[in-house]
């Protein structure tokens, strides 16, 4: 079975090429025996990969049949291998590696190579962008930006480390420091301090759970409640986002804001029978400003919650106009306790939230000060009792590796929707947990399932069978595509080339400008994930591809046709460096007849190569 | 209504200047209600597209206070320190710092009791693109997509839908009505131009397009279509003629004084000179509108901006005679708190906010609803987003009705719900 793409593809080596192969073949040592995986599950006490992919493929499997569907055949040795450095690399594989992968008769060869890719730095580099751009992609908060490169390099160390999934997770809801300082402090940053905000990307992002809707109204088909989601929100109403100067810069910073002596303004609103009591000195029930002078930090407090609750205007507050001050303002700047507002009466304060976790309706004592409050919560959110969270994780990894998740779209879960293959994510879910959330495990177990190894086969519109007979061809990510176009034009950074203007304005590095051209949210289903016409514009017409892909010079075109100045092997080695495979016969012809008709080989090989490069295959992982 | 559907059979068997025939269709359309004009859209639809109808939508984004631009309390506590200034129609009052839009109140109706729900900026700035609230598993296509569904003519070289800044996408109606974003206004869009001769250009996507069948057979039927489709677009504004229609360069400088030498006023006059060349739906975008704090001066600056554009464009459309087919809406996602808060900001508020619309047989000068003294309710005539929404459909001739099939396989209708909002066009 394993090495079954032998015999499905005979065409694949020929001629000088296969020969060139043989020799490199022979000078290497690249026989190595991958390591047991047996062994492995000794050390880690982990359920084991291959038997843990087994069974989600029996699984599948087996709804497949059901359904009368038929798996797609096994991807082709090229295939599998420009898949699988993508998806764990992020990048395409290299000349050298796809001849001695697709030569390489070891069937232990896939697991191999998916051990090497997950133990290089290009593995967290490449996660650690996709995870900036679920947390960053449209941030609410449009400083949020400032701490896009802080959070990547964490990142990338903590999946470097492979840190279990529940340890990141915790660190980004219970973070605090200056945000350049501190990637932790990315989810709080990009959700700009403001609880709503933040329980519903916890919610989101760790749970798959939508429970934003709930913010305003009762979910009209979940069973949790508006009040649920408030009481989520509860935890966080201490986080304060500040503007702060380090070293001459300005940035934001994160912090705990408790209520100790200092915060009338609180206390105020909390019990304002209690502070009238402690403030009245004159005894007629009402406090005035002479009262508050002897405080001069709440002084200037004070004078604004005159301008706004003294209704009598006799200069002072009563209790009643305590009671029917607005709510306080600017969420994110810390204040003691959260309210749900009330939305008959926008104007009130609203009914005052304790916090409590939806999924177990557990609630917290009260009066936690802010760090307890998010370290009770993230244990919860973490918790092997709650299932949702190694669910949400396991489909979201899924969806990136298979083109498709169990529940679609990946941060929408549930309560009451139906995943596809139900049985399939309740197994691997399980075993994630019982991995203790270690993503490289996840990783190497979805790789290894057959479901992950098919070929690639889109869905036509409306088609509702149930998914995985194969893989769905998806388009490349912003970071994937911006490296394989460096490895096709030989280039260490597209800014390396002088002639890079056109981009776009600004001193921002390429890659940045790439971002902001071809970034999509993570979150959106791949399907939905088309492309658009300015990045087309980019791929055809950028004067930096252009230039980049003259025949002229020292470019890599350039330098390829001199080494090979038979058209044919030309060809060949433009197609594995572009889409990382052999031509087709059909493919070859149409290029030799082209070259033929435009009777100029340098531009003939121009356009053959920006025809590549503008090729869907090219933009697909496949 | 008789009278209505025999001047509509006229129209197709004999003909009748396009003139005359707008002309007809307001006051038609009002007397027939909606009933009547769905009818006539039936025999109409391939005649649509060939009217130049089109939609320009400048978005306040973040919310714009009423109480600052269209609904001005003067002297009220909630009303701030905001001053009523006069407009060109007798007792029609603006906020101060709209003077220009002021001169154009004729042709401008103002509503003063849209009221809403959403108070949050992203579900409420998806709810006013697509009129529908977000639900997750559906990509509700803007509105923008749906009108250029109907209005865009097959031969357009320009794609049929131009934002300038993001915006919301075609959802699922696809790449072909996926907006095209301009970033600045004030130069032509990126990569348009070919570095090789138009000849090697074509023969270069021939190859290309020769080159595809091979992964679309192997994998990809639907990437490659998709994919396809986008080059074609991309490929028509290389080769096409009419994407000069980007480059506001060569207009008066007179002109781009009157719209005002800012972003907001370039992408006024983009959207001008993209209207004039077919594109049926353009949207230009103000950002800063999110006033918590320091709601006076911030909104004091922006109007600064987004007045002398709006009026410009205005002006600029009716000399052109094209007012008359384009609707030209200034909104945003919600309206702000009468409350000023203790930062000088106000907040969100879905409950009450204005929208000013002009064109497309709309009759200008009146305003459409009240709010209260204070600010804090709708005082008569509460029109919703899909009243709105059903309303710009009727004055594009656009059946809202009209259901798309979603890939669920849901049918959605371009404005679920909704009553015209007959005034408009009385």
């Amino acid at each position: 079975m394993a090495t079954a793409a032998f015999g499905d593809r005979p065409r694949v080596f020929s001629g000088a090429w296969f020969t060139a192969v043989l020799a490199s073949l022979l000078s290497s040592s690249l026989l190595v025996a991958a390591p047991e995986a047996a062994e492995e599950d000794a050390s880690t006490g982990q359920p084991n990969a291959q038997a843990v992919a087994a069974q989600v493929d029996q699984l599948i499997l087996s709804e497949l049949h059901r359904a009368g569907v038929e798996p797609a055949p096994r991807a082709s040795d090229e295939d599998f291998l420009r898949r699988v450095c993508l998806d764990l690399a992020g990048r395409l594989p290299t000349r050298q590696e796809i001849t001695w992968f697709c030569l390489d008769p070891d069937p232990q060869k896939y697991a191999a190579k998916v051990d090497e890719l997950l133990a290089s730095d290009q593995y967290a580099e490449h996660w650690a962008r996709y995870w900036r751009d679920v947390i960053f992609t449209d941030p609410m908060n449009r400083q949020a930006r400032l701490g896009r490169d802080a959070f990547e390099q964490w990142m990338a160390e903590r999946l470097k480390q492979n840190r279990p999934w529940k340890t990141i997770a915790a660190e980004l809801i219970t973070a605090t420091g200056e945000v350049r300082e501190n990637g932790a402090t990315a989810l709080i940053l990009a959700c700009g301090g403001q609880s709503e905000e933040i329980a519903a990307e916890v919610s989101r992002i760790f749970l798959g759970i939508q429970l934003a809707c709930a913010n305003c109204h009762d979910h009209p088909s979940d069973i949790w409640k508006r009040e649920q989601f408030h009481q989520l929100a509860a935890y966080f109403p201490r986080v304060s986002l500040r503007q702060t100067v380090v070293d001459g810069q300005p940035t934001l910073m994160v912090s705990s804001v408790n209520p100790i002596g200092s915060r009338f303004g609180d206390q105020l609103r909390l019990n304002p029978e209690q502070f009238v009591a402690r403030m009245d000195r004159n005894g007629d029930g009402k406090v005035s400003k002479d009262e508050v002078a002897r405080l001069p930090r709440f002084a200037a407090v004070f004078e604004a919650l005159l301008a706004q609750g003294d209704s009598d205007k006799d200069g002072s507050l009563s209790v009643a106009e305590l009671k029917r001050l607005p709510p306080p303002q600017q969420q994110g700047r810390g204040s003691a306790e959260y309210f749900m507002p009330d939305l008959n009466n926008p104007r009130s304060r609203g009914k005052l939230m304790h916090p409590a976790f939806f999924v177990d309706g557990s609630p917290e004592s009260p009066g936690l000060d802010d760090q307890a409050r998010r370290v009770a919560l993230s244990e919860k959110v973490t918790s092997p009792e709650n299932p949702w969270f190694a669910r949400a994780m396991v489909n979201r990894m899924w969806n990136e590796l298979l083109g498709e998740g169990f529940y679609m779209p990946v941060d929408d879960l549930g309560p009451e929707r139906q995943p596809r293959h139900p049985e399939a994510l309740a197994a691997l879910s399980e075993a994630f947990t019982a991995s203790g959330y270690d993503l490289k495990w996840l990783l190497r177990t979805i790789t290894s399932t057959q479901a992950y190894q098919r070929q690639a086969r889109s869905r036509e519109p409306g088609d509702e069978s149930p998914p995985f007979a194969a893989v769905l061809p998806t388009r490349l990510r912003v970071d994937q595509l911006y490296t394989a176009l460096t490895q096709v034009l030989e280039l260490g950074d597209l800014n390396a080339s002088t002639r890079l203007r056109g981009m776009g304005p600004g001193q921002r590095s390429s890659r940045a400008l790439f971002q902001q051209l071809f970034a999509v949210d993570p979150s959106v289903p791949h399907e939905d994930v088309t492309g658009n016409v300015p990045q087309a514009l980019f791929m055809m017409n950028s004067p930096m591809l252009h230039a980049l892909t003259q025949a002229r010079g020292n470019t890599r075109l350039a330098r390829l046709l001199r080494d090979l100045p038979a058209d044919g092997e030309a060809i060949d080695e433009l197609y594995f460096a572009v889409l990382c495979r052999e031509p087709s016969e059909r493919e070859r012809q149409i290029c030799l007849d082209y070259i033929a008709q435009v009777g100029n080989r340098a531009e003939a090989f121009e356009d053959l190569l920006r025809s590549l490069l503008n090729s869907t295959e090219f933009v697909t992982r496949r | 209504m008789n009278g209505f559907r025999h001047d509509q059979v006229k129209l197709t068997r004999h003909g009748i200047s396009r003139r005359m025939f707008l002309h007809m269709v307001p006051a038609a359309g009002a007397a027939a209600g909606l009933l009547g004009w769905r009818d006539h859209l039936a025999l109409q639809a391939a005649e649509l597209r060939k009217q130049g109808r089109a939609m320009i939508l400048l978005w306040m984004a973040g919310g714009p206070s009423q109480f600052e631009t269209f609904d001005p309390k003067p002297g009220t506590e909630n009303g701030g320190p905001t001053a009523a200034i006069q407009t060109a129609v007798p007792g029609i009052q603006i906020a101060q710092g709209w003077e220009q839009t002021a001169k154009v109140m004729g042709d401008l109706a103002l509503i003063r009791s849209l009221t809403n729900k959403e108070g949050n900026h992203q579900r409420a700035t998806y709810q006013l693109h697509t009129g529908y609230v977000p639900s997750g598993t559906v990509k509700h296509p803007s509105l923008a997509a749906n009108l250029a569904k109907e209005l865009a003519p097959a031969e357009l070289e320009l794609p049929a839908v131009v934002s300038v800044g993001l915006t919301t996408g075609a959802g699922f109606l696809g790449v072909d009505y996926e907006p095209f974003v301009v970033r600045d206004p004030g130069r032509m869009p990126d990569n348009v131009a070919t570095g090789v001769s138009p000849q090697r250009f074509r023969r270069q996507l021939e190859l290309q397009a020769q080159l595809e069948g091979e992964f679309a057979k192997r994998a990809g039927a639907q990437p490659v279509a998709n994919h396809r489709g986008i080059y074609e677009k991309a490929a028509r504004m290389v080769l096409g003629p009419s994407t000069k229609a980007f480059d506001i360069r060569s207009e008066p400088e007179s002109l781009k004084r009157q719209y005002g030498e800012t972003s907001f006023g370039r992408g006024c006059l983009l959207a001008r000179r993209l209207v004039e060349a077919g594109v049926p739906c353009v949207e230009v975008r103000s950002n800063g509108w999110d006033t918590h704090q320091d709601n006076f001066n911030a909104t004091s600056r922006l109007a600064g901006e987004v007045d002398p554009a709006l009026a410009a464009l205005i002006t600029d459309l009716r000399q052109r005679g094209l007012l008359e087919t384009t609707v030209v809406l200034w909104i945003g996602e919600f309206g702000r708190t009468p409350r000023i808060n203790p930062r000088v900001g106000r907040d969100h508020y879905p409950r009450v906010f204005s929208a000013a619309i002009a064109g497309g047989g709309i009759r200008g000068g009146q305003v459409i609803g009240a709010s209260t003294a204070d600010g804090t309710a709708i005082a008569e005539r509460p029109v919703t987003v899909n009243d709105l929404f059903t309303s710009i459909c009727a004055a594009l001739r656009v059946d809202p009705t009209r259901e798309n099939i979603s890939p669920q396989g849901r049918p959605l209708k371009v404005v679920d719900g909704g009553e015209v909002v007959k005034e408009l066009f009385g």
